[in-house]
């Protein structure tokens, strides 16, 4: 019990460890995907935000080349047309020569500008989006008024802002500005991404963030991987233990066969020692006898005394071979008989002498009729029958050629008779053998006893059947074995 | 020969009526029998002296009769053994004769094999015995050589004459002559040739 329970958990215990490698495995791959798109992504916007921050300098550089004449006929200066082309910028200042700045940041930022020879930030309002540019230049210098919630170009944008789990911001000196909000919740893996924007002028830090929730992994894939596990495992499980119980039952027959053999071996043996002692006795005394009555004079008185002794042995050999036959003698074995399928017989008799079959080429086909066909038998004696009768034909097969070994094995019912029919492609039964193939002892076989067919006459009779023998067409042996049909009440 | 010399065949068979049988079929021809029916009180009892054969059944309760001929031969007994069974196979009869069976006989025997097999036997155990009390008094009779004796005896054997025994040994060809003279006595030895013939091999292990 112990045995099986624990050899039951190693299956257990197999299964898991299978289960949670694959699991590893799915949950690896799946974060390896997030991250590569995560990672792809946050390129992307990097890229983006990039290119629309660079076009601020290039704007404020073309203002500062072309210097628009403030003084012009027209209402306002042309760079004041400038928000309705780019919507993100909010507003556009000048400081003509000798003029200042309303403001000190832009004055500041003017200074900066013209240091670095190129535009400067003022007023950066990270939280609310807002931040100012400034390009020193001659005679006037410019500053634009930005808004980066107009920055980001949504068309082009890799995610869905609203549902994308992703959250890009830009920071700058403790600032931030969200652009994407993204959902970020505890636990999990997380993902990062910094680099600042490609715009000297405008330094900010893109920061993406992903956060990868316990709930992303691919719970279903695992599932279904473990269930995989679990269905594989049991079916390897099944086409073991049925291949161990076949070994089993094979390794039965043939002890069974070995054990009935040695079983025939040792009564052999005990008979000649039992039939031998007073045979030996028998001789010696008529043949002290004999040498006896041959002197001169003879012995009479002495010859008479061995031959008595002679006559008492012969009759202790005689009964000898009568308690052998009372041991040996099988009990009716109609009293035990039952209904059984003549089908069901044979093929557990085929099923059994399978390997024995495959081993020697031997081809096996059974022709059953249309129904079960159901005699009244002692299922082991019916099923010895069989056996004996299909090693036999094996046995005969032996003696043709691989290729030609055919073994038809036929039911069906005559009359009130079922009858199994064996039928062999083998070398046949000689005309002169064939009247006495069913004596005791009488065998073709080296080796053989000569008791198979003479037992399986014996039993066929038992139950009330008969077993015949007879030549096959075109070429082999038939053995027909009848046996009384179940009457249907 | 006298009738303690005569052969004596022992006889060892556990059935009674194979065991009277047998020794009436084996005295018809004028050997005596001792029948035993148990190998145990036959291996104690029996005399080892006597000259003859033993007939021993392979299949016995208690003890195998194989077993019964290791023991026989492991404790030096001489007389032939004759095995009886009832099924010999092969194997057995290897096995018999490796052990030192004279001879392996199947039930029911034949009587003439049976006879022959053991007067064959005892003609055999009777030469042998002969043979081996010859030695016997060959070996008392060199054991009272003395040790010059011997070494004179050793040279004659290897076919010198008296001068070279002499020269050899640093005697005179006159001492040499009557320690020839006395070994003849002692050895009972008519002839050179007689000598040579019964104490050659006793010089060459005795060297």
């Amino acid at each position: 019990m112990l045995q099986v329970h624990r050899h039951r958990l190693s299956w257990v215990l197999l299964w898991c460890l299978l289960t949670t490698l694959g699991g590893l495995v799915l949950a690896q791959a799946r974060l390896g995907q997030v991250q590569a798109a995560f990672e792809t992504d946050a390129r992307i916007v990097h890229r983006l935000l990039s290119q629309r921050v660079v076009q601020h300098d290039a704007v404020l550089a073309t203002l500062a080349l072309l210097q628009p004449d403030a003084e012009t006929t027209e209402a306002s200066p042309p760079e004041q047309r400038l928000p309705s082309v780019y919507p993100q910028i909010t507003g556009v200042q000048r400081r003509n020569r000798d003029a200042s700045w309303p403001d000190e940041a832009l004055r500041v930022a003017e200074t900066l500008s013209r240091a670095l020879r190129r535009p400067a930030l003022a007023a950066v309002d990270l939280n609310r989006g807002h931040y100012q540019l400034v390009l020193a230049a001659e005679p006037t210098s410019f500053a634009l008024q930005l808004d980066l919630h107009a920055v980001v170009p949504w068309s082009e944008w890799p995610m869905a802002p609203d549902t994308s789990p992703v959250r890009v911001t830009l920071t700058h000196e403790g600032q931030s500005f969200v652009v994407q909000p993204g959902h970020l919740q505890g636990g999990g893996w997380l993902f990062e991404f910094h680099k600042h924007l490609a715009a000297e002028s405008q330094p900010f830090d893109v920061v993406a963030v992903r956060q990868v929730g316990w709930g992303e992994l691919p719970w279903g894939w695992m599932l279904g991987w473990a269930a995989l596990m679990a269905a594989l495992l049991l079916a390897g499980r099944l086409l073991l233990r049925q291949r161990t119980e076949r070994q089993r039952a094979e390794e039965l027959l043939r002890l069974g066969q070995v054990a009935r053999l040695n079983t025939l071996g040792e009564l052999a043996a005990g008979m000649a020692h039992e039939l031998n002692q007073p045979l030996t006795a028998v001789l010696a005394n008529t043949q002290a006898a004999s040498r006896m009555l041959n002197d001169e004079p003879p012995e009479l008185a002495s010859a008479r005394g061995a031959m008595m002794q002679a006559v008492e042995q012969a009759r202790r050999a005689s009964d000898v071979v009568g308690r052998l036959r009372r041991a040996v003698e099988r009990p009716d074995s109609t009293a035990h008989t039952q209904p059984v399928e003549l089908e069901d017989a044979v093929r557990n008799v085929l099923y059994l002498l399978e390997p024995e079959f495959r081993r020697h080429h031997v081809v096996s086909q059974l022709d059953a009729g249309t129904g079960p066909t159901t005699v009244l038998a002692e299922p082991v004696a019916l099923e010895q029958i069989i056996h004996n009768l299909l090693m036999n034909a094996q046995q005969a097969l032996e003696q043709v050629p691989a290729g030609e070994r055919q073994l038809t094995v036929t039911v069906n019912t005559q009359g009130p008779l079922g009858v199994i029919s064996i039928a062999d492609s083998g070398p046949g039964i000689a005309a002169d053998v064939l009247p006495r193939i069913f004596e005791p002892f009488f065998t073709t076989r080296e080796a053989g006893l000569g008791l198979g067919l003479s037992l399986c006459e014996t039993l066929a009779s038992g139950l009330g059947g008969s077993l015949t023998a007879a030549h096959n067409t075109p070429r082999g042996a038939i053995f027909r074995l009848s046996l009384p049909l179940v009457v249907s009440p | 020969m006298s009738s303690s010399l005569s052969p004596l065949i022992h006889l060892i068979d556990d059935d009674e009526a194979v065991r009277s049988s047998l020794a009436l079929l084996i005295s018809t021809v004028g050997l005596r029998v001792q029948a035993w029916a148990d190998p145990q009180t036959f291996m104690t009892g029996f005399d080892r002296q006597s000259v003859g054969a033993i007939v021993l059944d392979v299949r016995m309760p208690g003890i195998s009769g194989l077993s019964v001929l290791d023991t026989l031969k492991a404790q030096g007994v001489d007389q032939p053994v004759i095995m009886l069974t009832g099924h010999g196979t092969v194997e057995m009869c290897r096995r018999a004769f490796k052990a030192g069976a004279a001879e392996f006989l199947e039930k029911p025997v034949d009587d003439e094999a049976l006879l022959e097999a053991l007067q064959n036997a005892v003609r055999q155990h009777v030469k042998s015995r002969e043979r081996n009390q010859a030695d016997r008094q060959a070996q008392a009779r060199f054991a009272q050589l003395s040790e010059r004796e011997r070494e004179v005896l050793g040279l004659i054997t290897a076919g010198l004459t008296n001068k070279e025994i002499g020269r050899a040994l640093d005697l005179s060809p006159r001492t040499v002559e009557s320690h020839r003279a006395n070994l003849f006595a002692k050895l009972e030895a008519d002839s050179l040739a007689q000598l040579i013939r019964h104490y050659a091999s006793l010089v060459d292990a005795n060297s």
